[in-house]
């Protein structure tokens, strides 16, 4: 018999450092069903996104060569960048808080490593090389037997042709549907750049799931080294119950036995190959395949089910997990606030830009026989989907400021930016001297308004009146 | 079967001791050292591809080598610059565009937005009537190479700032509001934009 993980090394490094991999046994139970269901949909979800339009666009494409970003029915530019701050610090505080609360259930219900490597790969292991037993036998073969070159060659092709559908489900976050088909039937050739960028996306997506598996968790992702920072006493974590398990198995004689019978079940279904009955580990990625695992054995021995469970260290020593702790405030009303700022943020996002700048090698300002005269070049995009006609007024307190020749204003094509020459006229009699003014950019419609604040130049005045 | 010679027994503790800190007697994944046996490897590759030797080619040599060829389209350019190619060019929507977008990104300033003029900076451009030279290679060397008047430059030397592609834009955009053979040659007193107050 296998010997148990020990705490102090990790079970699928050997002691020269090969690769040992593991064939956890699976089990089915309350969890494990509740986990697929979540596992399925966010699948579902995954796939369908690019193939939903919101407002003419699929409702996440994030259009890299046009520099473009759509996300359900906004359209956000390069410009728009810095909201991503928002998007990681919230996404940040959304995990420092779930994790306080609820341990690492990121990691066993949600994150894409485990979603589909148990619920799509080790479905296909299931497959085409049967259960736990089956497949460490044909571990053991060699690649000469028919029996595995058939058994894991076919998983192997059953795992390209998975990771390749992956893959072009990725692309199309990127490149969208219609801009996908034709790459998929024209010849690989037309599209190097993408078909090279799929094929590398499928092979890295191979590599992972049919080798590199529990060690992207183990040894790669920072989050699983983050939890001695982020989980306290009283986060919930899946624990074993010491005080009630223990001691394990026969008990020695006048010892009462605890309910472990050491049956090593939840060492057997572990996909990261510990042994959590020696309690809260690194590696533990809050699967629940060993609560399944106890619960299924404490009902066949008609012992309540809990010996392994979903609890905070403070309960599995007798007390009461307390909810309400200042990190747990703390996270949550950074969560809140981080939140708050974003959405306000987004919605004030103005499908249009303005911005002002003086042209190089001109003069500052120019005096005519009546006026006196300032050059900008304005830029001016139009962030939406359909054409706009804009306005340009100058607003100066106490001097009459003229757009030259912009009274009719400029209709600027969907998703494109113009340089506007832009004549600023004050009349002479009017000219008090260099002032601040506020130009103002409207759409035609009113919706939209945004403001430059701008400087006037010009000569002393007396020098006019000479 | 894969060998289960780390399982069940502790390993060693090493004797050295830093800050109160012992360690383990652990082998690193052989996957993680082949990460930085791969590196090492590159990391040679790269300084012998790139620095010990002219393999792979210089960015410099690369960057001259392309101006180069630039500098030789332009002039190649140049020298195939005639009135009749001008004119074509005129007619060009494309190119027309591309003349308008720069000229609304600098020429304006002097010229005015609806190429007005401004009296004391720039003439006129939108009627037919020409101070300095009535063809469009004229036009086209005024903005290239900018006018001496009364020995002090006045119009602007463009050819650095532009390059001959874009001003042969602007030419064919100025072009493009003129009929060939209805161009006049005007003496510079007579300019209307000067005239006005």
């Amino acid at each position: 018999m296998r010997p148990d993980p020990i705490r102090e090394s990790v079970t699928t490094i050997g002691k020269d450092g090969t690769r040992r991999f593991l064939q956890p046994s699976l089990v089915f139970g309350a969890w494990w069903k509740a986990r697929r269901v979540v596992a399925w949909l966010l699948i579902a979800f995954f796939a369908a996104l690019p193939w939903i339009e919101i407002e003419g666009f699929p409702a996440v494409f994030l259009d890299i060569e046009h520099r473009r970003f759509h996300l359900l029915g906004t359209t956000l530019g390069l410009g728009d960048l810095w909201l991503l701050f928002f998007v990681i610090t919230g996404w940040g505080f959304l995990i420092y808080a779930t994790t306080a609360l609820l341990g690492r259930i990121w990691c066993g219900w949600t994150c894409p490593q485990t979603v589909y490597l148990e619920h799509v790969f080790r479905v296909v292991d299931r497959i085409f090389e049967g259960d736990h037993v089956s497949r460490t036998r044909l571990d053991g073969r060699s690649w000469g037997e028919p029996a595995k070159l058939l058994r894991r060659g076919g998983r192997m092709l059953a795992y390209l042709v998975l990771c390749w559908a992956v893959a072009h489900i990725f692309l199309a976050y990127f490149i969208s549907i219609p801009g996908l088909y034709p790459m998929i039937t024209d010849a690989p050739l037309a599209h190097p750049a993408a078909f090279v960028a799929m094929a590398v996306a499928t092979a890295v997506l191979f590599f992972n799931f049919w080798w590199f598996r529990e060690q992207l968790c183990l040894i790669i992702c920072p989050y699983g080294r983050l939890q001695s920072a982020l989980i306290d006493d009283d986060s919930v974590i899946v624990g074993y119950d010491e005080k009630r398990g223990e001691p394990r198995g026969k008990p020695a004689a006048g010892l009462a036995a605890g309910d472990c019978v050491d049956c090593r079940r939840c060492v057997q279904v572990c996909p990261t190959g510990i042994d959590i009955r020696q309690g809260l580990q690194m590696e533990c990625i809050a699967c629940t395949a060993c609560v399944d695992a106890c619960d299924d054995v404490m009902a066949k021995l008609r012992r309540p089910p809990g010996l392994v469970r979903y609890a905070s260290l403070r309960e599995l020593d007798g007390g009461k997990t307390r909810f309400l702790r200042p990190r747990t405030i703390l996270y949550a009303a950074m969560l809140v606030v981080g939140l708050i700022v974003a959405t306000v943020s987004v919605l004030r996002v103005q499908p249009a830009g303005f911005k002002l700048s003086r042209p190089p090698q001109t003069e500052l300002y120019s005096v005519s026989a009546g006026s006196v005269a300032n050059v900008f070049r304005a830029k001016i995009q139009n962030k939406d989907e359909a054409p706009r006609r804009f306005f340009i007024s100058a607003e100066a307190s106490g001097t009459k400021v003229t757009v030259l020749n912009q009274s009719a204003g400029m209709v600027i094509a969907p998703q494109a930016e113009i340089t506007l020459p832009l004549t600023l006229l004050v009349d002479r009699q009017d000219y008090r001297g260099e002032f601040n003014f506020t130009l103002r950019l409207r759409s035609e419609d009113g919706k939209i308004s945004l403001l430059q604040k701008a400087h006037f130049i010009g000569p002393d005045p007396r020098d006019l009146k000479r | 079967m894969p060998d289960d010679d780390n399982l069940g027994e502790k390993p060693v503790i090493m004797p050295h001791t830093y800050d109160g800190i012992q360690e383990y007697d652990q082998s690193l994944p052989n996957w993680w050292l082949f990460t930085l046996f791969a590196s090492i490897a590159f990391a040679f590759l790269y300084w012998l591809a790139n620095f010990a030797t002219d393999t792979t080619p210089d960015d410099r040599v690369a960057v001259n080598a392309e101006m180069d060829a630039l500098e030789a389209r332009q002039l190649a350019a140049v020298k195939n610059l005639d009135d009749a190619t001008l004119w074509k060019m005129s007619r060009n929507a494309k190119t027309v565009a591309e003349g308008q977008a720069v000229y609304n990104s600098l020429c304006f300033t002097c010229h005015g937005p609806t190429m007005a003029g401004m009296k004391g900076l720039g003439f006129r451009l939108n009627d037919e009537f020409w101070v300095h030279g009535n063809t469009p290679t004229a036009i086209f060397n005024n903005i290239s190479e900018g006018i001496m008047f009364e020995g002090k430059p006045t119009g602007m030397a463009s050819q650095k700032v532009l390059g001959t592609g874009r001003i042969a834009a602007v030419t064919a955009f100025l072009l493009s509001m003129q009929k060939e053979g209805a161009m006049k040659v005007i003496p510079r007193k007579d300019e209307p934009s000067q005239l006005a107050p």
